[in-house]
């Protein structure tokens, strides 16, 4: 059997040999075997360092309360890929690829954190000073600001908050939560000044808020909260896949299935007549001149 | 709606022999029915304004009790809370599928990241590596169900029926047995350590029989890998084949992460065009020079045969041509039923 590497890095993660297998110096095995998580594994793998204990009840608690979500983009999205019925995997994957911009943008955030604690530092200022000028600054710009506010737990996320205080008691509160904090505090204060309804914080703005302060860099965060999503929407796969019809449009079930014909419901061009090629030429010159085309250019 | 009513046919749309009139085929959508109106339905999880709910337990509250990600998994796949002991194995596992060095998913995330991605993006890729040979998880648990329950049906004997699998599997990449841990004890040790935390049980029990039966057949020495040693703990613990490919595909994808953000850290991302293949490496068909389109009836040859005779020798032919795919056989199936144990590939 060919053992040739697949692919040669120079990198600083991982060594495989014939033996064990090395991640940032310990054996897998060994660590596996010495009785630590698989919580403590992940600060190894992204800090190449063994956390306190503390550190790993609260990564623990993270990513337990970060698994399951319910019907979120990525769960919609494992559901859409099975109902084809392809291999498992790739319902799992297309759930994690969810995450972007908008659905869990925990490396934004992060960035953003990063981003005017640094300017506090380089200017001057205070955390508490530093947060509201960024909430002055994305609130000025109509620019809805991170961490802020979940389109579905409209009264407030049920994991933010106790991720904030289990941060606090677990005594792990550092720069990041404090100027998390700040934000939430002058955000609320200048939504209230403006008559507007309470937003509350979301699990982008506590969970990367501890995260951060675990040590975890942006993109770990995201990578941590994020993937361990793939969790439960390979279970939502599973169940769709198992118990559920492929392909989700059956006339025969009792319910309307997610894309039945009636789900379409089409606001484009109206119906019209194909061109022949021999009318082809001056219908497109026609219809480029005219520019109504631009409206549905998307 | 526009106004089609003195529409021209259409091309072919016409022809006699359609089945029906196309030209008077109806446009617009289609209305609701008077069924129940579409919702997601679930019995893995919901959530509210307030809440969120997994198999009836409050996720927020199971953190609070001090259950973490691990549990969760139970909670969710197989709606129970683990003893402590299975919360401890899962871990092991866990840990132990956590990183493979430069394997599949990690270059796979690499090439991805050169491309300037979100790092979700390397990290769903890296999950699409698992298939019924790396990784193969689904393929190796349904192949252990499937046999054992001969050993019921047909009144085999455990070791009787492993060598049976071992016989008509020799060459699987899903078997659990390979030449892959001769010197590294992490398998064995898997194994040791479930049995040691009494949560071993018949799948255990059974690629033990099937590690036997390999190593008796085999010629060259063979031993339990990674694939056998931790299919068959998850099985034990209660995960189905499905169940244990997501989630051990799911625990490498963290490590592909990293993966990821050291390529981006050290590396530089790669532009359209910029990779060379040097001709060293090519063995298609020789450098020739492209004929003149006039000229196209001339050099151009047909596809179609007219004989099973003549389709056979081309069919054969085309096997000489790698990439033209004709040496692959697949059966592709739903795999709602049995995931792994139809044939892809060679």
């Amino acid at each position: 059997m060919n053992r040739e590497p697949l692919f040669r890095r120079k990198t600083a993660i991982s060594y495989k040999t014939e033996e064990k297998t090395v991640m940032r110096g310990y054996d897998l095995s060994e660590m596996a075997e010495e009785g630590y998580s698989f919580s403590d594994a992940l600060f190894v793998l992204f800090q190449s360092r063994i956390p306190t204990q503390n550190e790993e009840k609260m990564l623990k608690y993270e990513m337990g309360a970060f698994l399951e979500h319910s019907m979120s983009p990525s769960a919609a999205g494992a559901i859409g890929v099975i109902n084809g019925r392809p291999n498992l995997p790739a319902a799992v994957a297309a759930s994690v690829m969810t995450f972007g911009g908008v659905h869990g943008p925990g490396a934004a955030h992060g960035y953003m954190m990063n981003k005017y604690i640094e300017r506090a530092r380089v200017e001057g200022k205070s955390l508490d000073e530093m947060a509201k000028i960024l909430v002055d600054e994305y609130m000025d710009a109509q620019k809805p600001v991170m961490g802020m506010g979940q389109p579905q737990h409209r009264d407030s996320d049920p994991r933010a908050e106790p991720i904030h205080i289990k941060q606090e008691e677990l005594g792990l509160n550092g720069v990041y939560l404090e100027f998390q904090r700040a934000v939430e505090k002058y955000f609320h204060a200048r939504r209230k000044k403006e008559g507007k309804s309470h937003v509350g914080v979301n699990v982008v703005g506590a969970g990367n808020a501890a995260l951060c302060d675990l040590g975890f860099a942006p993109n770990a965060a995201w990578c941590l909260g994020s993937v361990c999503r793939g969790y439960s929407c390979a279970a939502h796969a599973l169940y769709h896949m198992k118990k559920g019809r492929a392909w989700g449009a059956s006339k025969n079930e009792p319910m309307v299935q997610m894309i039945d014909l009636s789900m379409i419901k089409y606001i484009g061009p109206e119906d019209r007549e194909v061109p022949s090629q021999e009318e082809r030429q001056e219908y497109a010159r026609k219809q480029k001149e005219e520019g109504e085309y631009k409206k549905w250019v998307i | 709606m526009g106004n089609l009513e003195n529409k021209k046919v259409v091309g072919n749309l016409g022809d006699e022999r359609m089945p029906f009139d196309y030209s008077t085929r109806e446009y617009g959508t289609v209305p609701p029915d008077d069924r129940d109106p579409f919702r997601w339905v679930s019995e893995v999880a919901y959530k509210n304004v307030h809440r969120i709910v997994a198999r009836g337990y409050d996720t927020t509250e199971l953190v609070e009790q001090g259950y973490g990600l691990v549990d969760i998994l139970f909670v969710n796949l197989q709606s129970r809370i683990p003893l402590i002991e299975e919360d401890q194995m899962l871990n092991y596992v866990m840990i132990m599928s956590l990183e493979d060095g430069l394997s599949l998913p990690a270059a796979i995330s690499r090439i991805v990241a050169q491309s300037k991605t979100f790092l979700t993006q390397a990290c769903g890729a890296s999950i699409l590596a698992f298939g019924h040979a790396y990784g193969a998880y689904s393929a190796f648990g349904n192949m252990l169900i499937d046999y054992l329950a001969r050993v019921e049906k047909e009144g085999k004997t455990l070791a009787g029926v492993a060598e049976l699998l071992v016989q008509e599997h020799l060459d699987d990449e899903a078997l659990g047995v390979s030449g892959l841990m001769i010197k590294d004890p992490a398998a064995k040790r898997m194994f040791a350590r479930a049995e040691k935390l009494g949560v071993a049980g018949k799948y255990i029990a059974f690629t033990k029989e099937i590690v036997k039966a390999a190593q008796k057949i085999n010629k060259e020495s063979v031993d339990l890998d990674m694939l056998g040693a931790t299919g068959a703990t998850m099985m034990d613990l209660g995960f189905t084949p499905e169940a244990t490919w997501a989630i051990i595909a799911v625990t490498r994808s963290f490590a592909a992460g990293a993966h990821y953000i050291e390529e981006v850290e050290r590396g530089s991302y790669a532009r359209l065009g910029q990779s060379l293949t040097p001709k060293e490496d090519y063995d298609g068909p020789a450098d020739r020079p492209v004929p003149p389109l006039a000229e196209r009836d001339k050099n151009a040859e047909p596809a179609q045969t007219h004989t099973i005779e003549e389709w056979k020798k081309a069919f054969e032919e085309r096997k000489k041509t790698y990439g033209s795919g004709y040496s692959i056989v697949e059966e592709i199936e739903d795999p709602s039923q049995k995931t792994g144990i139809k044939k892809v590939g060679r």
